[in-house]
C-alpha cells in the first residue's frame, strides 16, 4: 500500500508547502509513489488517517501545541518542513520581548482575543524524526527526505557546516568581501545557495551538531561586529538556540 | 629538457587552435580573485595571477562525480560511469602541477582508480611559472616555485616571449601544430632562470625548517599543546581542505530517483576535519575531537603522505592560510612554533 | 586489473540463504553471479552494495573451504544493514572485494591459536575457526574462548552446540549477564583466562570484539606470556571505499582496509590513535 502523506501549517508564512506545490515533475512522481491526503493549501479533502506527517512552521500557541501532540499521535513518522518548524527560525525574534507587548504591538486594541507562548521548533514539544531545514525549506532536500522514507532509509543530511559546499561551489568568501555570515556554524546541505547568489549566510539552516558558536563569535567581533550586532545576527533564525541568548 | 620559445604575439593563435580542438579550461578573473573555468578564448585568459579559489584538481577530482548508474526494476543491472573528456588545463602553477603529482600517486597506487585514471589521460597540463606569487604562498620552502616534471608544457614569461618546456610528446605535438615557435637559445635560457629568480624574491612567508626536517618535526611533536589550541579555535568547517589541491579524500553515497527504480552512486569531497569523517554506523567515532581531527591534518599533509607516496602533501600554495576564517589553518606558523620549541 | 576497469563497480551476488542469528543479527549466504568463488581468506571483508540505499564493509563469516557461496553474518546498525534485513532469498546484492589482508594463515600455521571473540567479533573469528577445523593437522591447539553480554546475543548456536562438544578444540564461553536458563560462566571475557593454560612462545592470540574489550584482553595474553607479535586484532573502521583511497580508515599513517584489518600488537603499540 502506498504511504499517506499529510502536511500541516503551524506559525510560518507557509513558503515551505508552498515549495512542495511548486514542484512539477517530482510532485507527479510523489504521487504515484505515495497518497496526499491532507493538505490544507492544496485541496479540500482531508483525512486524519496518515502515516508521514509533514510540519511546517513554529509553535506558538497553547492550540498549537494541543494540535501537534494529536497529529504526533497520528503519525508513525513526523517531519519538520522548513526553519520555523525545525528551529524556530524568525519567530524567535519576538522571545525577546514580554508575550503581553508582543501582543500589543501586533493585535493592538485587540490583544486580549489572543494567547500567545515564547515561540519554539516543533521537537521542542514532540519528537521528530526527519527535519528538512531552510527558510525556505530547500526542495532538493524535501525530495532527498521522502525518496529516503519511501526507500526505507535514513536520509544523509549533512553536519557539516555551509563553508564545505560554499567552498566546492567555488565561491569567495564573504568574509573577504567585506561582509559576514554565520555560515562556518551552519548546517549545510543547501549547496550555499545565498553566498552562490550574492548573498551572505544567515543560518536559516540551523547550527550543526557540534558548532563552535565562540570561535565563530570571535571572528565577527574580528570584522568589527560589536557584540549586539552578534547577538542579533544570531537571533534571525536562531533565536531558540543557546547561541543568541 | 627541450625548450621553445613562443613570442606573446603568437600565444593567442596557441590557445585559439588548442580551442579548437579540444576543451580547454584556463584561469579567469572573478570578483577580483581568480579561478579555473572553461575559456572560449584567449582574451579571457589571465596567465599573471596569485592563486586560483580553487585549485585544478577540480577537474581531476570533481566536487562530485557519479560513480556508478544502476536500474533495479526487473533484474538490477549496473554500469560504471567514467567522464574523462578529453581536456588542456592552461596557466597551472607548479606547485599546482606537484599537487597533481601527488593525486597521481594517490589514484594510481595499488589499486588504480579508472574513474582518476582516464580523465588524467585525457588531460594536458600546460603549467605556467608564477609571477607575483600570492601572499600566503610559501612555495620556496616547499621546493615547489617551479618544477621540472609533471607537466606536458610549462611557460615561463621573460617578457615580450615565453619559454616553452616541452615536458611530454603530447605537449610538443600540440605546440607544434597550433604554434609558431623557436628552439630556445642559451640566452633565453638565462632570462627563463633571472624570471623564476624574481620572482623566487616575492614570496613573503617561509619555514624555518628545512623541507626534509618536516617529518620528523611532527613526528617529535605528537602531543604538543599546538593541537590542542589550535583545535580550540576551529570550526571544523573543512574550509582548509576544499581548497587543498593535495586533499582528496571523499564520500560515497547512493541517490535513487523518486521512482525508486533508478538511481547512481557518487562521490564527493570529504574532509577529515569534519565531525563525522571517522564515525562508523555502529556510532563510535574514531576523532570524535577536534585536537585529533586537526592533527591528524597536518599529520597527513607533512608526514603520513611522504611515506605512503614518496611526496609531501603540502605543495606551499598558501590556501588554506586564505581560507581559514580562525586564522589557524596555517603550516607556516605551525611548523615555526614547532621548530622553535624544538 | 586493469586500469579501465572501475574498482567501485560491484559484481552482482544473489542471496541465497538468511538466517536470524538473534534479535539484531543475521547470517547472509551469497552466491556470486558468474558462479566464481569469492576467494577470500578468514579475516578479509567485502563491501557489500544494497543498490539505492548504499554500500557498506562486512566481515565474512564462513571458511574458505566451504566452496560455491560465501556468509556474512550482519547486525543492524545503518542504512545498509537495515536493508540488508529485509531482503529476501533471491536478492540480488553488490559485492566488491575480499579486501583487507585477513589473519597470517602461514603464521598461524603448526602453531596453538587462541582465539578470543567478544560480541559479533565471532562473525569474522567464525571463519578462521572454520577453517582451522578443516585444516585440522596444519595447525597445533585450537582454544575459543566467546564473551556475549547476555545468553540471547549467543550467534551461531548450532555452532557453539558442536564446538563445546569437539574434541578438536577447546571451547569456553561466558556471558556478562546470565538469565534463569544459564548454567554456565558469567562475566567478561577476561574471567575466562584464569581457566586454562597455554605455551606462549608457540601461541598466537587471535581477538576481535568491541573496541573497549581490546585493552584489558591484551593485558591478559601478555600475562600468560604471549609475546605482542603474537597477539593480532582486527580493526573497525569506516572502510567507505575498501581500495586506499577515500581516507576514511586512516590511523595514523595506516589505511586499515590495505594494511589491516589484522594487525599485530607490536604494529598497533606505535599508532596512536588505534585503540
Amino acid at each position: 500500500m502506498k504511504p499517506r502523506l499529510a502536511f500541516f501549517d503551524f506559525t510560518g508564512c507557509e513558503g515551505c508547502q508552498l515549495e512542495v506545490i511548486n514542484f512539477e515533475q517530482e510532485l507527479l512522481d510523489i504521487l504515484s509513489a505515495a497518497d496526499i491526503v491532507n493538505f490544507r493549501e492544496a485541496m479540500t479533502e482531508r483525512s486524519d488517517d496518515y502515516d508521514i506527517a509533514f510540519i511546517d512552521g513554529a509553535i506558538t500557541t497553547e492550540r498549537d501545541v494541543a494540535r501537534i501532540k494529536e497529529i504526533r499521535e497520528r503519525a508513525k513518522i513526523l517531519v519538520a518542513i522548513g526553519a520555523c518548524a525545525c528551529i524556530g527560525g524568525v519567530n524567535c525574534l519576538k522571545n525577546f520581548y514580554p508575550m503581553e507587548e508582543v501582543l500589543r504591538i501586533v493585535y493592538g486594541e485587540s490583544a486580549h482575543y489572543y494567547d500567545t507562548i515564547p515561540a519554539r521548533p516543533v521537537d521542542a514539544v514532540v519528537p521528530v524524526e526527519y527535519y528538512v531545514q531552510g527558510c525556505p525549506m530547500t526542495q532538493s532536500e524535501f525530495v532527498k527526505v521522502v525518496k529516503a522514507l519511501l526507500a526505507g532509509k535514513k536520509p544523509e543530511i549533512p553536519n557539516y557546516p555551509v563553508c564545505v559546499e560554499c567552498k566546492m561551489a567555488g565561491n569567495i568568501c564573504v568574509f573577504e568581501k567585506g561582509e559576514t555570515c554565520v555560515g562556518p556554524v551552519t548546517r549545510a546541505g543547501c549547496n550555499a545557495l545565498c553566498v552562490t547568489n550574492g548573498r551572505i549566510c544567515w543560518g536559516c539552516r540551523g547550527l550543526v551538531d557540534d558548532p563552535n558558536t565562540d570561535s565563530e563569535k570571535e571572528i565577527l567581533a574580528k570584522y568589527n561586529l560589536t557584540p549586539e550586532e552578534i547577538i542579533a545576527k544570531f537571533r534571525m533564525f536562531l533565536g531558540y538556540s543557546e547561541v543568541a541568548k | 629538457m627541450k625548450y621553445e620559445v613562443i613570442t606573446k604575439e603568437d600565444f593567442p593563435s596557441f590557445v585559439n587552435g588548442l580551442l579548437s580542438e579540444i576543451e580547454v579550461v584556463g584561469v579567469k578573473m572573478k570578483e577580483g580573485k581568480f579561478h579555473y573555468d572553461k575559456i572560449k578564448s584567449y582574451d579571457e585568459l589571465c596567465l599573471d595571477y596569485d592563486v586560483t579559489l580553487i585549485p585544478p584538481k577540480k577537474y581531476l577530482l570533481p566536487p562530485k562525480e557519479t560513480l556508478l548508474k544502476f536500474s533495479l526494476g526487473g533484474a538490477i543491472q549496473v554500469e560504471p560511469s567514467i567522464d574523462a573528456t578529453p581536456r588542456v588545463i592552461l596557466g597551472v602553477h607548479p606547485y599546482d602541477i606537484k599537487a597533481i603529482e601527488l593525486m597521481d600517486a594517490v589514484f594510481s597506487d595499488s589499486n588504480p582508480d579508472a574513474n582518476y585514471m582516464e580523465r588524467r589521460r585525457n588531460t594536458v597540463i600546460v603549467g605556467v611559472d608564477c609571477r607575483n606569487p600570492s601572499p600566503n604562498a610559501f612555495c620556496p620552502s616547499m621546493g615547489t616555485d617551479t618544477t621540472e616534471t609533471g607537466f606536458d608544457l610549462l611557460l615561463t614569461d621573460i617578457g615580450e616571449q615565453y619559454v616553452v618546456a616541452i615536458g611530454s610528446e603530447k605537449g610538443e605535438e600540440l605546440l607544434k601544430k597550433h604554434a609558431r615557435t623557436r628552439e630556445a637559445t642559451e640566452a633565453d635560457l638565462a632570462q627563463r632562470k633571472a624570471a623564476q629568480e624574481e620572482a623566487l624574491a616575492k614570496y613573503k612567508l617561509s619555514i624555518k625548517a628545512a623541507v626534509e626536517e618536516i617529518p620528523e618535526l611532527l613526528e617529535k611533536n605528537y602531543d604538543h599543546p599546538l593541537w590542542e589550541e589550535l583545535a580550540a579555535k576551529c570550526l571544523s568547517c573543512g574550509s582548509c581542505t576544499m581548497v587543498c589541491p593535495t586533499c582528496v579524500c571523499f564520500d560515497v553515497q547512493d541517490d535513487l530517483e523518486l521512482n525508486l527504480t533508478a538511481g547512481e552512486r557518487f562521490r564527493q569531497w570529504d574532509s577529515c576535519m569534519l565531525q563525522g569523517f571517522a564515525k562508523v554506523a555502529t556510532g563510535e567515532n574514531f576523532r570524535e575531537d577536534c585536537t585529533s581531527r586537526l592533527r591528524h591534518r597536518y599529520f597527513r599533509k607533512g608526514n603520513y603522505m611522504l611515506k605512503r607516496y614518496g611526496k609531501l602533501g603540502c605543495v606551499g600554495c598558501g590556501r588554506c592560510i586564505g581560507a581559514c576564517l580562525a586564522e589557524i589553518a596555517n603550516p607556516v606558523e605551525a611548523y615555526n612554533r614547532l621548530k622553535e620549541g624544538s | 586489473m586493469s586500469e579501465k576497469e572501475s574498482i567501485y563497480l560491484p559484481m552482482l551476488a544473489e542471496l541465497v540463504r538468511t538466517e536470524g542469528l538473534t534479535e539484531r543479527e543475521r547470517l547472509f549466504e551469497l552466491k556470486l553471479r558468474n558462479g566464481d568463488e569469492l576467494g577470500h581468506k578468514p579475516g578479509q571483508f567485502v563491501e557489500i552494495s544494497v543498490f539505492g540505499i548504499g554500500e557498506a564493509p562486512l566481515s565474512i563469516s564462513s571458511s574458505p573451504t566451504k566452496k560455491g557461496s560465501f556468509e556474512i553474518g550482519v547486525r543492524t546498525v545503518g542504512n545498509v544493514t537495515n536493508a540488508l534485513h529485509r531482503l529476501e532469498k533471491g536478492a540480488t546484492v553488490g559485492v566488491r572485494g575480499p579486501f583487507g589482508n585477513g589473519f597470517p594463515l602461514d603464521r598461524l600455521k603448526g602453531q596453538d591459536v587462541l582465539i578470543v571473540a567478544g560480541g559479533i567479533g565471532l562473525v569474522p573469528l567464525r571463519s578462521l575457526i572454520n577453517y582451522v577445523l578443516d585444516n585440522r593437522g596444519d595447525f597445533g591447539r585450537l582454544i575459543v574462548l566467546f564473551g556475549a553480554r547476555t545468553p540471547a546475543e549467543q550467534l551461531f548456536l548450532d555452532e557453539l552446540a558442536l564446538w563445546r562438544q569437539s574434541k578438536d578444540m577447546e571451547y569456553l564461553e561466558t556471558v556478562d549477564r546470565g538469565d534463569e536458563n544459564w548454567k554456565g560462566n558469567a562475566g567478561v571475557i577476561t574471567t575466562l583466562f584464569p581457566l586454562f593454560d597455554i605455551a606462549p612462545e608457540k601461541t598466537y592470540a587471535v581477538i576481535v570484539g568491541p573496541p573497549v574489550m581490546y585493552r584489558f584482553v591484551i593485558a591478559e595474553c601478555r600475562n600468560k606470556g604471549i609475546p605482542d607479535d603474537q597477539l593480532l586484532l582486527s580493526l573497525e573502521r569506516r572502510m567507505k571505499c575498501g581500495v586506499g583511497k577515500c581516507g576514511h580508515c586512516q590511523i595514523n599513517n595506516v589505511y586499515v582496509c590495505q594494511e589491516g584489518p589484522v594487525f599485530t600488537y607490536s604494529e598497533l603499540k606505535n599508532l596512536e590513535e588505534a585503540i
